[in-house]
């Protein structure tokens, strides 16, 4: 089992990403512990899911490197990352077919045989009862298909986990297990990286904290000391979901 | 043989001609009503093909007296490079001509060889240049739609690709579902077009052989052939139009070729 080195489990290096002449993201530098989970707040256009893209390499920095686990990404075969860092996103996006044929998806590319128990495990974890198994994602909720979409990320064990709002369609029940999920996957040593816009689940959620603002890391702080530092109207301020929202 | 025909000939061409214009003039109508922007390719279309038609006519004589092999593989091949670089000026995106030329060439050239070792067509010109006008036009056709869909599917269905490539799949697998929506958006017209034979269409090639004194039950045989081929060929020319034009949709890092996507009117 692949081990996260602590020195440099994800770091960004002077990463700048522009599309079309836009700048999205520029000079982000900063090192992503490896322990617990990080939260990327910001308003929306902010450079988040653009932020998750380039650690999954579905895109790659126009300037500036990423490194995983001390490494450049792009001298680790790709297929290879993308296991290991797995990528929720904001929409489902679920395959046709059954909940089985989604969960599998992942072991089915990399070959693993999972027995119905795992499947079962993986269910339970995303709050979906042994039913849902064979039921066609066409007849689930929102809600359901978002935790679907979660579990077949997780099918494919991946070491670091990157979530885009992933309860953003989620009732109250469901993101309490969701978030309980979470926690229990950050105690087995799986890295959690996820962006919210919920003041609330940032609270409970996460232990450290990057504010990012019109593509730029504007704060990198822990949790405990945003929450300790700054009064309500202050904190408010950073979840506003305007470019204007956060403060340099 | 004498080509041109007499001055009345000219004359009744000439008149049928500048009266079908009308059509013309309410295709473009229709299409300015409607604001779908192809008034220009219509014009430019028909302009085109009206003088290479004319000048196929003139040439047809000679063409369809060819046996010799390496002249009419010549013809075949300048069709084929012709039909690229059509499809070429609707979808300006890189290295389209070269791939189109490789899947309609390939792709036409593998049936009618086959067609002509089983001596299912004879190796003649009045047979191999309008049946294989014939198969490689459709093919282009086909290719096209293949490629328009292939782009504007890709488009639509970003997050799903995105999704299958962040599990670690490969880039073939994760647009599996829209090439096979792209090759059914390509078959199914000509398929149903064979459903209402002899019903809906009495076909060109078919009336065209029975207007010039072959049997009608023969022509009705060659309408068959012609349809099958036309199939086929339009199948493998689209594989491989699939199979090299997935390497521009991508980049190296297994990534979604954003800009050319952005390039796509779609």
């Amino acid at each position: 089992m692949l081990e996260l080195d602590k020195e440099c489990p994800i770091c960004l290096e002077n990463v700048h990403y522009s599309f079309n002449i836009k700048n999205i993201l520029s000079e982000v530098s900063v090192k992503i512990e490896a322990e617990g989970i990080t939260g990327i707040v910001g308003p929306s256009g902010s450079g988040k899911t653009t932020l998750l893209k380039l650690i999954n390499r579905l895109i790659s920095p126009t300037i500036g490197r990423i490194l995983f686990n001390g490494e450049d990404i792009t001298t680790i075969p790709v297929k290879e990352l993308r296991k290991n860092i797995g990528l929720v996103q904001q929409r489902p996006f679920l395959f046709p077919g059954t909940v089985k044929d989604n969960l599998l998806y992942g072991p089915n590319i990399w070959r693993i045989n999972f027995s119905l128990e795992e499947l079962y495990s993986i269910l339970s974890r995303v709050a979906l009862s042994p039913d849902f198994l064979d039921l066609n994602v066409e007849n689930l909720s929102g809600g359901e298909q978002q935790r679907v979409s979660f579990g077949r990320t997780l099918a494919n064990n991946p070491k670091i986990l990157l979530l885009d709002e992933p309860t953003s369609s989620l009732d109250i029940i469901s993101e309490e297990i969701f978030e309980t999920t979470l926690r229990e996957l950050a105690r087995e040593q799986i890295k959690i990286i996820v962006v919210t816009h919920s003041l609330e689940q940032t609270k409970r959620l996460t232990d450290q904290l990057l504010f990012l603002k019109d593509g730029r890391l504007i704060e990198k702080t822990d949790s405990k000391t945003f929450f300790e530092t700054y009064d309500e109207n202050k904190i408010r301020k950073f979840f506003k979901p305007t470019s204007n929202g956060g403060e340099n | 043989m004498t080509i041109l025909p007499d001055i009345e000939i000219i004359t009744e061409i000439i008149q049928r001609l500048s009266i079908s214009i009308i059509f013309l003039i309410l295709l473009i109508a229709l299409a300015r009503w409607q604001k779908i922007e192809l008034e220009k390719m219509f014009i430019w279309s028909f302009t085109r093909g009206l003088v290479q038609i004319v000048i196929m006519a003139l040439i047809l004589v000679f063409i369809f007296t060819l046996t010799d092999i390496f002249l009419l593989v010549v013809v075949l091949l300048f069709m084929c490079f012709f039909a690229a670089y059509t499809i070429k000026q609707r979808f300006p995106y890189p290295r389209v001509f070269t791939i189109e030329s490789i899947a309609i060439t390939l792709g036409s050239f593998s049936i009618i060889s086959i067609a002509v070792i089983l001596e299912i067509i004879p190796l003649k010109g009045e047979y191999i240049i309008p049946m294989g006008g014939m198969v490689i036009a459709n093919v282009m056709v086909m290719t096209g739609i293949v490629l328009e869909r292939l782009i504007s599917d890709v488009k639509k269905s970003q997050g799903y690709i995105e999704a299958a490539l962040a599990l670690g799949d490969s880039p073939w697998n994760s647009v599996k579902n829209v090439t096979k929506e792209s090759y059914r958006a390509a078959l199914i017209p000509t398929t149903n077009r064979v459903a209402v034979l002899g019903i809906v269409t009495i076909p060109g090639l078919m009336s065209g052989m029975i207007i010039g004194g072959t049997n009608p039950l023969l022509a009705a045989a060659y309408q068959i052939i012609i349809f099958l081929m036309i199939l086929t060929s339009g199948f493998i020319g689209s594989i491989i139009l699939v199979f090299f034009f997935i390497k521009e949709l991508f980049t190296a890092e297994d990534q979604l070729n954003l800009l050319l996507l952005q390039k796509s009117r779609s």
